[in-house]
C-alpha cells in the first residue's frame, strides 16, 4: 500500500474524539501515511513545534484552542498544507477555515479514501515542464516555478505551497482565462462537486501577497462570469 | 419533520366581524370617529336649535310687548279724541298718531255697515286675517296674531275702543326679527358643521392616541412574521397603563417563546447534525480499514463486511439526507448564487452519477447558456434525479437542456433540464405524491439491495423551491414507455452588472434578496417561495452560536 508516494510522508491529525481519531488514523495508516495525532489544540501546536508534519489535518470543532486557532498559529510558522474538518459545508466555518490559513476542507463523515486523494493533491510539487520558461516575469513580479520562488521588486514573497501552485496554473498561460472549475481541479485535484469558495478565498489571500494595491489588483485579475486569470 | 406543515408564513386571513355601512368598511379607528363626531352633530344640534327658539321667542316678546302698550295708548287717544265717525275725521285722527305702527279703524257708527280707515292701505284692515277682524269687532276682545305675507312676517293686534263702535288696529312689520333669525339660523349651521367636524377630528386624534399601542403590538407582530424574533415591545413604556401592560408582557412573553422553540429546533437539527456525523464517521473509517484488510477474513465475515459496506453507504446518505431536510424544516437553509455554465455543470453531473453515459441534449443555442443558480443544489437534484433512474429503470436514457419564454407559463423565462428513463413510468395519481417524503411510489414495495428511502425527491423538490424553481414528472417527450424528471429553474441572469471582485458573488443572499433584485430590473423577475427561507438571523445565530460548541 506504499504505492502511492505516502511512505514516510507525516500527518498530524488533530481530532478531539477518540474513537473518531483512532479509526481515521488506522484508515490513512492502510493508505500508507505516518500518523501524529492531537487530542488538543495545544497539544497540536506543542506536537508540531517539536516534529513538523508535512500535512496537518485540523477538525474545527476542539475544545480549549479551536482549530481555527491552531490553524493561524501554524500559518505563522510554516507554509505546511493544511486540511481542516467542518461539520457541514454551507456555514461560515468553511471560509473562515481558509481565511485562518486551511488549503483544503471536508466535512464529517470523513472519507479515508477521498481524504488521502486531497493530500496527495496538496502535496503535488509543481510539474517540471509546467511553463516553458524557468524565469516569468510580470512586471515587477517575478516567478521561478521550479525553485518556489516568487519575488517582488527583487524580494521574496512568501506564499503557501497552494498559493504558489495556483500562481504558477495561471502563469502557465499568461492571459488566458480559468474558470474556478478548472483551477479546482488543477490545483486542488477537486471533481465537479468542488467547492469554488476555495478558488476566491485563495485568491483573495495571493492578492494580497503579490499585488501592490490588493483592492486593484493588476496581475490576479477577475473576468467577471467566468474566472480568473493572470495578466503580464 | 411533519410533511406538509406551512413554515414561516403569516396568516392573512382573519375571521373578523366586520363593520360596514352600505358597502363601506369601517376600522376600529373610523368607527371611534365616527361616533365621536355624531356625538358631535347631535350636541350641537341641540345647542343650535334651542338657541334659535330663545332668541326667537326673546325677540318676538319685545315687540309684541311694545305693540300691546302701544295699541293700548293710541286707542285711548282715539277714544278721547273721537268726535264723530266720519271717515275723513277718523284718517286725520289716525295720522296724527304718533309714529310706531301701522294704524288702521274699523268703525260700525251709521249702520251703513262697517266703514275701514287705514293709513296705509296695503296695510289695513282688509289686509288682515279675517280670524282676527272677527275676534276684535264681532267677539269685541283684544287680539293679537302673527301671519306670514310674501313681503315677510307681520305682527297684528286690535282692541275694541270701549265706549264707542270703533275697532283700533296696528300692524308692524317683523322684517328685521326675520333677518336676526335667518342670519342666526346660518351661523349656527355653520357652527353646527364645525363643531361636527371637530368632534371628528378630535375622535381621530384621540382614537390615534389610543390605538397607538395596539398599531405598536401590530408592527411588532408583523416584524414577528417577518422573521425579526428578537422584536420586543419596550414593556417599561406601558408599565404604568393597567390596560395595556398585560397586553404587552403577554406578546412579549408569546414573541419570546417562540423564539425559544425555533431556536431549540434550529439547535437541534445542527446537534443532531454533529451527533450523528461523530459515530458514523468512525464506523465509516472503521469499515474502510476492515475492507483494506478484507483478504485476511474469513470468507462468512467478508460477506458481513460487504453487507455493512453496502448499508453504511445507505445509512451515511440517510443521515444526510435527514440533516439537509431539516435544515430546511428548521429553516436554517441559505442559497448561494453562483454563476453556473449550465451545459457542462448537468454534463458534469451525469458523468459523476453514472459509469455508463448518458446522453445529454441542449437546445441549440443554450450551450454557452450561464445562469445564476445554487450550483450544489442543482448538482444535487441531478444526482437525485439520476439516481432515481438508476433505481427504478434501468438508468437514465437522455438528459434535455431546454429553455422556455416569458409567455410560456409565467413572467420569466426558464430553463428545464429533464432526465428521462424507460423504466415503468409513473401513473398520472403518484405523480403529485412521489415528491412527498419517504414516499417509494408503487415500484417501492420491493427493496433492492440499493434502495433509498424516499428522501431524494422530496429534497429534489425544496432545494428546487429555494431557488425559485420546482421539480415534477410526466411522459417522456417522446411519449414512449417510462418517466420524465423536469427541473425548472428561473433563468436568472448572471450578475455582470454587479461591482464584485470574484467572478461571481459569494455572499450568499436570500430568496427576498435575490427577489428584490428582480424587482430592481437587475434580474429579470423570478417566483421565490419565500417560505423556506428563514430568518438570517437565526441561521447566523445557529452557526456561530452553536455549532462550535
Amino acid at each position: 500500500m506504499g504505492d502511492n508516494g505516502a511512505v514516510g510522508t507525516r500527518i498530524l491529525y488533530v481530532e478531539d474524539d477518540e474513537r473518531i481519531r483512532g479509526s481515521v488514523k488506522l484508515a490513512l495508516e492502510d493508505e500508507g501515511w505516518v500518523v501524529d495525532e492531537a487530542g488538543t489544540g495545544e497539544e497540536a501546536i506543542l506536537s508540531f513545534d517539536r516534529t513538523p508534519a508535512d500535512v496537518v489535518l485540523i477538525d474545527i470543532m476542539l475544545p480549549g484552542i479551536d482549530g481555527f486557532e491552531v490553524c493561524r498559529s501554524i500559518r505563522r510558522t510554516s507554509d505546511v498544507p493544511i486540511i481542516m474538518v467542518t461539520a457541514r459545508a454551507d456555514t461560515h466555518d468553511v471560509v473562515a477555515g481558509l481565511e485562518a490559513g486551511a488549503d483544503d476542507y471536508m466535512t464529517n463523515p470523513l472519507q479515508p479514501k477521498e481524504l488521502s486523494a486531497r493530500i496527495r493533491a496538496l502535496l503535488r510539487r509543481v510539474r517540471p515542464g509546467t511553463t516553458a520558461n524557468p524565469r516569468l516575469r510580470f512586471g515587477e513580479l517575478e516567478v521561478v516555478p521550479q525553485e518556489g520562488v516568487v519575488t517582488r521588486d527583487g524580494e521574496e514573497v512568501h506564499l503557501t505551497k497552494t498559493e504558489f501552485r495556483l500562481l504558477v496554473e495561471l502563469a502557465s498561460h499568461p492571459g488566458k482565462v480559468f474558470s474556478r472549475e478548472d483551477l479546482l481541479e488543477k490545483v486542488w485535484g477537486h471533481g465537479v462537486f468542488g467547492d469554488g469558495r476555495l478558488v476566491d478565498v485563495h485568491i483573495r489571500r495571493l492578492r494580497t501577497k503579490v499585488e501592490p494595491d490588493p483592492a486593484h489588483p493588476r496581475h490576479v485579475v477577475t473576468v467577471r462570469g467566468l474566472g480568473y486569470k493572470l495578466q503580464p | 419533520m411533519s410533511a406538509d406543515a406551512p413554515r414561516n408564513q403569516p396568516e392573512r386571513e382573519h375571521a373578523a366581524p366586520r363593520y360596514e355601512i352600505e358597502g363601506i368598511r369601517f376600522g376600529l379607528r373610523g368607527r371611534i370617529t365616527l361616533a365621536v363626531a355624531l356625538v358631535g352633530l347631535f350636541l350641537s344640534v341641540v345647542l343650535s336649535f334651542t338657541t334659535l327658539t330663545v332668541a326667537q321667542d326673546t325677540l318676538l316678546d319685545k315687540r309684541e310687548e311694545g305693540l300691546t302698550a302701544r295699541i293700548a295708548a293710541n286707542s285711548a287717544t282715539i277714544r278721547g279724541n273721537v268726535t264723530n265717525a266720519d271717515p275723513s275725521e277718523l284718517q286725520t285722527l289716525l295720522s296724527s298718531l304718533p309714529d310706531g305702527g301701522i294704524p288702521s279703524l274699523v268703525s260700525l257708527d251709521g249702520g251703513r255697515g262697517p266703514v275701514t280707515v287705514s293709513v296705509d292701505a296695503r296695510y289695513g284692515v282688509e289686509s288682515l286675517p279675517p280670524e282676527l277682524r272677527s275676534k276684535v269687532v264681532e267677539d269685541r276682545e283684544p287680539a293679537m296674531m302673527r301671519f306670514a305675507t310674501d313681503a315677510g312676517t307681520l305682527l297684528a293686534a286690535g282692541v275694541p275702543i270701549p265706549d264707542t263702535e270703533l275697532f283700533y288696529f296696528e300692524v308692524t312689520p317683523l322684517y328685521d326679527v326675520d333677518t336676526a333669525i335667518r342670519t342666526l339660523r346660518v351661523m349656527l349651521i355653520g357652527a353646527t358643521l364645525a363643531a361636527t367636524v371637530v368632534a371628528m377630528m378630535l375622535g381621530f386624534w384621540s382614537s390615534r392616541y389610543a390605538l397607538r399601542p395596539l398599531k405598536r403590538i401590530g408592527e411588532a407582530a408583523e416584524s414577528v412574521a417577518m422573521g425579526q424574533l428578537d422584536t420586543r415591545i419596550d414593556y417599561d413604556a406601558y408599565a404604568a397603563d393597567v390596560d395595556l401592560a398585560p397586553l404587552v408582557a403577554n406578546f412579549n412573553g408569546m414573541v419570546s417563546a417562540l423564539q425559544d422553540r425555533i431556536d431549540r429546533d434550529a439547535r437541534f437539527a445542527s446537534d443532531v447534525s454533529h451527533e450523528l456525523r461523530s459515530p458514523l464517521t468512525t464506523l465509516n473509517a472503521s469499515i474502510e480499514v476492515l475492507a483494506n484488510n478484507r483478504d485476511e477474513l474469513p470468507e462468512r465475515a467478508q460477506q458481513a463486511l460487504d453487507l455493512l459496506r453496502l448499508d453504511m453507504r445507505r445509512f451515511t446518505q440517510l443521515v444526510e439526507d435527514l440533516l439537509e431536510i431539516s435544515r430546511f424544516d428548521a429553516g436554517a437553509v441559505r442559497l448561494e448564487l453562483d454563476d453556473v455554465h449550465l451545459v457542462p455543470t448537468v454534463e458534469a453531473a451525469v458523468r459523476a452519477a453514472s459509469d455508463e453515459p448518458i446522453p445529454v441534449e441542449a437546445e441549440p443555442g443554450l450551450e454557452h447558456l450561464v445562469v445564476a443558480c445554487d450550483k450544489r443544489r442543482l448538482m444535487r437534484i441531478l444526482a437525485n434525479f439520476l439516481d432515481n433512474a438508476r433505481k427504478y429503470a434501468d438508468g437514465a436514457t437522455g438528459v434535455y437542456v431546454e429553455s422556455h419564454g416569458a409567455d410560456d407559463i409565467g413572467p420569466a423565462p426558464t430553463v428545464r433540464i429533464a432526465v428521462e428513463d424507460n423504466g415503468p413510468g409513473v401513473p398520472e395519481s403518484e405523480r403529485a405524491r412521489i415528491f412527498d417524503r419517504f414516499n417509494r411510489g408503487d415500484q417501492g414495495g420491493s427493496r433492492g439491495t440499493d434502495a433509498g428511502v424516499g428522501l431524494g425527491l422530496a429534497l429534489a423538490a425544496e432545494h428546487a423551491r429555494l431557488q425559485g424553481g420546482r421539480v415534477w414528472v410526466e411522459d417522456r417527450h417522446d411519449g414512449g414507455q417510462g418517466a420524465r424528471f423536469v427541473i425548472e429553474l428561473p433563468m436568472i441572469a448572471p450578475h455582470e452588472e454587479r461591482d464584485d471582485e470574484e467572478p461571481t458573488d459569494l455572499a450568499s443572499i436570500t430568496p427576498e434578496e435575490a427577489e428584490s433584485l428582480a424587482l430592481t430590473g437587475e434580474l429579470p423577475a423570478i417566483r421565490m417561495d419565500q417560505r423556506t427561507e428563514p430568518p438570517r438571523t437565526i441561521t447566523e445565530r445557529h452557526e456561530a452560536g452553536t455549532e462550535r460548541t
